[in-house]
C-alpha cells in the first residue's frame, strides 16, 4: 500500500481515540448521573438549594453554575491585558534578546506550581494583603478566587500565543515597515490578524483551565452553597464543590455531583462554541 | 529523539518486569496491604502502619481520602480495608457486596477552638453552643456569655463561625453531639457529614478551619483534636452531661468510652454519661469484609489483613496513639475488636486463634 | 520631526501612540511576573532550610519524628524520595501515552481544516481542557482502578495525567504547524519525498519550539496535580516502580503533609522541589530547541 496513506490511515486513528476518550468519558458520567435526574429532574440544572440533610436531600447545580461562570470569566478579563501584553513583548518587541528569556521563563514556572500551592499561598498571602487593601469580611470570595485563578491561566494564554505571534514570518512584517508603518501598526495590522488562531486558542485552554482549576478555588472562595449575591462575596464553584464533598459522597449526593461534572463538560463546550462564533463574526 | 523515546521504552519494560516479578513470588511471601479512607485518623496511622512494616516486612499503604473513599474502596473490592470516622448505617451495610464488620483502632475528639486574645478559658455549655452555631448570638459581649464566664474579659467582637467546607467525619461527631443536646439543632440541622449551615463560612480541611481561626480575631469553630493539640490552638471547655466543664484531653477523651459499647461496637460516643468524660469524642474504625475469601483473595492476602489489624488494636499499637495525641482504645473496646476478629472466615474457617 | 507636541500632526500621534503601547506593554509584563517572584520568594523563605540530600533521598518521616523536631526546633528528618521517584514514573509514563497521541493527533488537525471530523476532534479536545482534574482521576479510577489493576495504582496516576496534557499538546502543536509557511511543506512533497518524512524531517522540527512549547506546559501542569493522584495513585510511604501498585507523588506528599499539624511545614520545601524540577525542564528543552534553530 501507498505509504502516504498508511500515514493519513495512521494520522486518522490516532484522532479517533480522543473521540473514543470523550465518548467513554460521557458515558461513565451519564451513567454515574442518571439517578440524580431521575430524582431531581432537569429542574436539577436550575435549582439553588444545596440540603445535604440525611431524609431531605435536595441538590441543585444553579449556585455553582454561577460560581463558576463568575470566576473563570473574572479570571479571563483579569488575565487578558497582562498576558497579552506579555506575549507581545516576549515575541514581538524583545523577541530573542536575554530579557525575554527570563522573562519567559517566569512566565513558564507560573504553570508548575503545584494548585495547591497556589491555594495556600493565596491563603497566607494573598488573602491577608487583600484584607490590608480594604476588602473587608476575611478576604474569602468570588474576587480572591479569580484573582488567583487569572494569575495561574497566565502562562497558558500567554506561552502559547508568545510561540504563535514568534513565527508570524518576517517578510510580511517587513513589507509593512517598508510602506512606513510604526512597530503598533505592525502589531495590529499584520502581526495580529496572521497570529489570530493560534492566540485565540491560547486562551480557549487558558478559559478551560480555569474552569477546570479544583484546588486552589476550594481554598479561597468561601464555600457558601449558595448564588454568589455579589462579585466580592463567597459561593463555590462546580469544580470546588465535587472535590469538597467527593471523599464523604454517596448515594444520591455521589450522584448529583457526577452530575454536575457532566454539567461542566457540556458548559464547557458551549462557551468554547459560542467564543468561536463571536471570533467567527468578528472577521 | 530516539534517545527520548528509548529512555521512556525502557522505564515501561522495567516496571513492567517489576510486575511479573512481584507476582511470580507473591505464593506465600512478602504480601502488602492496601487501604484507603478517614483523614481523621491519617497521623496516627501513619506512624502505626510505618512501624508494622518494620517489624513484620509487610508493607501497609494507606491513602486519606475520605471516610467515603474509603467506603467506595471496600465496595468496589480495589482495598484490603476501608477506614471510617463514621460507622455504616444498617441502610449502607446492605448495600455492600458482603458482610462487612467494624473494628474500631483508636479514638479522637472534636475541640471547639476560638480565637480570642487574652482569653485562657472560655466556658461554652450546650445552650450557649446552640445560640453561637445558629446565630442568634453574635458577639462575644453578649451577656449570656458574660454570665457564663464570671471574670473573664470578653471583647465587643463579632462572632465568626467557620464549619468545614468538605464533608468529613469531624463534622458528623459535631453535629451528632449537637443533636443530642440541642432540639433545635436536631430539627433545623442535624446529623451529618455535611450539612446546611445556618450559619458561617466553610473552610477546606481541617488545616484550612485551624488556619481561618488563627488568622481572624473572633473566629470559633470545630476541628480535629489531634490537630488542636498538635498545634496549641486556644479550645473552649465543653459541658459534658453530668454538668462538669471538661477540656479536651487524652484521658478525658478516653472515659468517654467508659459506656456500654455493642459487640459490633458501632456506637457514637457523644455526650457519655461518664462524669469525667469530654462529651465530642468517637471512635474511628477500620472497615473489611467478614467473608475474606471474595473475588480469588488469596489467603495469605486474608490472613496478613487480619494478623496486621489485630495489632492495631494491641498494647503495642496502641501506645503509639497516644504520642501522636491520639487516645488510645479502653480494654472493653479492645476485647470487642479481637472477638470480631476471630469471626472473620476464610472459606468458612476462621483466620485467627 | 521638528517640533515635538504637534497634535495635529498625524505622524507624531502615530508614533506617540507606538510609544505609549510600548510602555503599557513593558509595565504590565513586569506586573504579570510579580506573582511568581512573590510566590517564589515565599517558598524560598519558608523551605530552603529543608532542603538538603537527605531531603531528596529519604523516604518521608513518620508524623512523630516530625513531632519531636519541631518541638525540638530542629529540622524534620526524612525526605521525599518516595515521592520523587513516582513523580517522575507517572509524569514519565503519562508522557509517554500523551505525546505520542497528542502531536499526531495535532498533525491530523493542521492537514485536515475545515473538515468534519477535524472540527469535531479540535472541540472535544478543548472541552477536555475543562474538565475537572478530580472528575478526570474519577474516571481513571472507573477504568483502571476497578478493572484494569484491580486496585490503586501508578498506572491509573498515570492515565488520568496522560488525559489532562493531551488538549495542550493537540493544539500547541495544530497552531504551531498552522504557522509555518506552506512553501517549505510544498517544496519538499513537490521533491517526491514520502507524506511521514515531510511531517518527521520538514514539519516537527521546524516547529519543534510550538510544539515543545505546548509538552512543557503540559508537564507542568500535570507535576503540580494533587486531586486525580488521590483517588488513582493513592500514595505510599516507600518508592515504588511497580506500575500496578499504589505509588505517592510529590503533590500527594504536599497534600499529606497539609493535612498532618506535625508536618505542616513541609509543604514550602515540597513545592520548592517541584519548582526546580519545572525549572530545569524548561532550561534543558529551551536549550535543545534553540539547538534546532
Amino acid at each position: 500500500m501507498n505509504s502516504d496513506k498508511i500515514t493519513k490511515t495512521v494520522l486518522f486513528s490516532v484522532s479517533i481515540l480522543i473521540l473514543m476518550l470523550a465518548a467513554g468519558m460521557l458515558y461513565s458520567l451519564v451513567g454515574g448521573a442518571i439517578p440524580a435526574f431521575k430524582e431531581f429532574g432537569l429542574k436539577f440544572i436550575f435549582s439553588g438549594e444545596w440540603n445535604p440533610t440525611e431524609g431531605e436531600e435536595k441538590y441543585g447545580a444553579l449556585p455553582f453554575i454561577v460560581g463558576t461562570l463568575m470566576t473563570s470569566f473574572g479570571a479571563l478579563i483579569l488575565c487578558l491585558p497582562l498576558s497579552f501584553s506579555t506575549s507581545l513583548f516576549l515575541g514581538e518587541y524583545f523577541r530573542g534578546t536575554r530579557v525575554a528569556r527570563i522573562l519567559g521563563l517566569l512566565v513558564d514556572l507560573l504553570a508548575g506550581i503545584p494548585s495547591i500551592v497556589y491555594g495556600l499561598w493565596g491563603f497566607y498571602v494573598l488573602r491577608p494583603a487583600l484584607i490590608e487593601i480594604g476588602f473587608g469580611g476575611r478576604g474569602f470570595g468570588i474576587f480572591t478566587a479569580a484573582l488567583i485563578l487569572a494569575v495561574m491561566i497566565i502562562p497558558y494564554a500567554t506561552s502559547l500565543s508568545n510561540e504563535i505571534i514568534s513565527m508570524v514570518p518576517n517578510d510580511l512584517k517587513e513589507a509593512a515597515y517598508s510602506l512606513g508603518a510604526t512597530r503598533l501598526e505592525v502589531i495590529t495590522s499584520v502581526t495580529i490578524p496572521n497570529a489570530r488562531s493560534g492566540i485565540v486558542a491560547g486562551y480557549i485552554l487558558a478559559f478551560g483551565r480555569a474552569l477546570g482549576e479544583t484546588m486552589a478555588v476550594t481554598m479561597l472562595i468561601g464555600n457558601t452553597n449558595q448564588i454568589p449575591t455579589s462579585f466580592f462575596g463567597t459561593g463555590n464553584t462546580m469544580a470546588s464543590v465535587i472535590a469538597n464533598q467527593f471523599g464523604e459522597a454517596d448515594g444520591l449526593k455521589l450522584s448529583s455531583l457526577i452530575a454536575i461534572g457532566l454539567l461542566l463538560f457540556l458548559i464547557t463546550g458551549i462557551i468554547n462554541a459560542a467564543g468561536k462564533l463571536i471570533i467567527k463574526k468578528m472577521n | 529523539m530516539r534517545v527520548f523515546l528509548s529512555f521512556i521504552l525502557a522505564v515501561v519494560l522495567f516496571s513492567a518486569c517489576q510486575n511479573s516479578a512481584k507476582k511470580s513470588s507473591s505464593s506465600g511471601e512478602n504480601v502488602s496491604l492496601t487501604a484507603a479512607g478517614a483523614t481523621f485518623p491519617l497521623p496516627y496511622y501513619n506512624l502505626a502502619f510505618k512501624d508494622y512494616t518494620k517489624k513484620s516486612g509487610t508493607l501497609v499503604t494507606y491513602g486519606g481520602i475520605g471516610s467515603g473513599g474509603g467506603i467506595r474502596s471496600l465496595k468496589d473490592k480495589v482495598v484490603d480495608f476501608g477506614a471510617t470516622d463514621a460507622y455504616l448505617s444498617d441502610d449502607k451495610l446492605a448495600e455492600m457486596p458482603g458482610e462487612v464488620v467494624h473494628i474500631p483502632t483508636c479514638m479522637g475528639a472534636v475541640v471547639i477552638a476560638y480565637n480570642l486574645p487574652g482569653v485562657d478559658e472560655l466556658k461554652l455549655s450546650d445552650v450557649l453552643l446552640e445560640k453561637i452555631f445558629m446565630g442568634e448570638i453574635t458577639n462575644w459581649n453578649d451577656a449570656e456569655l458574660k454570665a457564663n464566664n464570671p471574670g473573664v474579659a470578653l471583647p465587643d467582637l463579632e462572632i465568626t463561625f467557620v464549619h468545614r467546607s468538605d464533608g468529613s467525619g469531624t463534622t458528623y461527631i459535631f453535629s451528632d453531639y449537637m443533636t443530642k443536646v440541642s432540639k433545635k439543632w436536631a430539627d433545623e440541622v442535624g446529623t451529618g457529614k455535611s450539612l446546611k449551615w445556618p450559619v458561617g463560612m466553610g473552610a477546606k480541611g481541617n488545616p484550612g478551619v485551624a488556619g481561618t481561626i488563627s488568622q481572624a480575631e473572633g473566629a470559633v469553630g470545630y476541628i480535629g483534636s489531634e490537630f488542636a493539640f498538635a498545634q496549641k490552638i486556644q479550645t473552649a471547655k465543653v459541658q459534658n452531661s453530668s454538668g462538669e466543664y471538661i477540656l479536651p484531653s487524652i484521658e478525658s477523651i478516653s472515659a468517654a468510652a467508659q459506656g456500654e459499647i455493642p459487640a459490633d461496637t458501632r456506637v457514637m460516643l457523644t455526650n457519655s454519661s461518664d462524669p469525667a468524660s469530654y462529651p465530642i469524642s468517637g471512635f474511628t474504625w477500620i472497615i473489611l469484609y467478614k467473608d475474606q475469601a471474595y473475588d480469588g483473595r488469596s489467603m495469605a492476602q486474608a490472613k496478613a489483613t487480619v494478623e496486621f489489624l489485630d495489632w492495631m488494636v494491641s498494647e503495642e499499637a496502641q501506645a503509639q496513639a497516644a504520642k501522636v495525641n491520639y487516645a488510645p482504645l479502653p480494654e472493653a473496646a479492645v476485647q470487642k475488636a479481637k472477638a470480631i476478629l476471630r469471626s472473620v472466615t476464610y472459606e468458612g474457617k476462621t483466620i485467627l486463634e | 520631526m521638528k517640533s515635538t507636541f504637534a497634535w495635529k500632526d498625524h505622524t507624531s500621534r502615530r508614533l506617540l501612540k507606538d510609544k505609549a503601547v510600548l510602555v503599557g506593554v513593558v509595565v504590565l509584563s513586569l506586573i504579570t511576573i510579580s506573582p511568581i517572584v512573590l510566590i517564589i520568594s515565599k517558598l524560598v523563605a519558608e523551605g530552603y532550610q529543608q532542603i538538603s540530600l537527605d531531603f531528596l533521598i529519604k523516604n518521608t518521616p513518620d508524623t512523630f519524628e516530625a513531632m519531636t523536631a519541631v518541638a525540638n526546633g530542629e529540622k524534620i528528618p526524612g525526605g521525599i524520595a518516595n515521592g520523587i521517584v513516582g513523580t517522575l514514573l507517572m509524569v514519565t509514563l503519562a508522557s509517554a501515552i500523551a505525546i505520542p497521541i497528542g502531536v499526531l493527533t495535532g498533525i491530523y488537525l493542521y492537514e485536515n481544516q475545515g473538515k468534519f471530523m477535524a472540527n469535531l476532534t479540535r472541540n472535544i479536545s478543548d472541552i477536555l481542557q475543562g474538565v475537572p482534574s478530580i472528575v478526570l482521576g474519577l474516571i481513571s479510577y472507573l477504568w483502571v482502578v476497578k478493572h484494569i489493576t484491580n486496585g490503586f495504582s501508578a498506572l491509573a496516576g498515570s492515565v488520568s495525567l496522560a488525559i489532562m496534557m493531551l488538549p495542550m499538546i493537540v493544539r500547541s502543536t495544530e497552531e504551531t504547524l498552522k504557522m509555518i509557511p506552506q512553501t517549505l511543506k510544498e517544496a519538499a512533497l513537490a521533491l517526491g519525498v514520502p507524506y511521514h518524512k515531510v511531517i518527521l524531517k520538514v514539519l516537527v522540527p521546524t516547529g519543534f519550539s510550538g510544539l515543545s512549547t505546548g509538552i512543557l506546559l503540559g508537564i507542568s501542569r500535570i507535576l503540580g496535580e494533587t486531586a486525580p493522584l488521590l483517588l488513582t495513585a493513592l500514595g505510599s510511604s516507600i518508592i515504588n516502580l511497580d506500575i500496578t501498585q499504589p505509588t505517592s507523588a510529590v503533590p500527594l506528599l504536599i497534600w499529606e503533609f497539609y493535612n498532618d499539624p506535625n508536618m505542616i511545614g513541609l509543604i514550602w520545601s515540597s513545592s520548592l522541589l517541584l519548582m526546580a524540577i519545572v525549572l530545569i525542564l524548561n532550561i534543558v528543552s529551551k536549550q535543545i530547541a534553540g539547538k534546532r534553530n
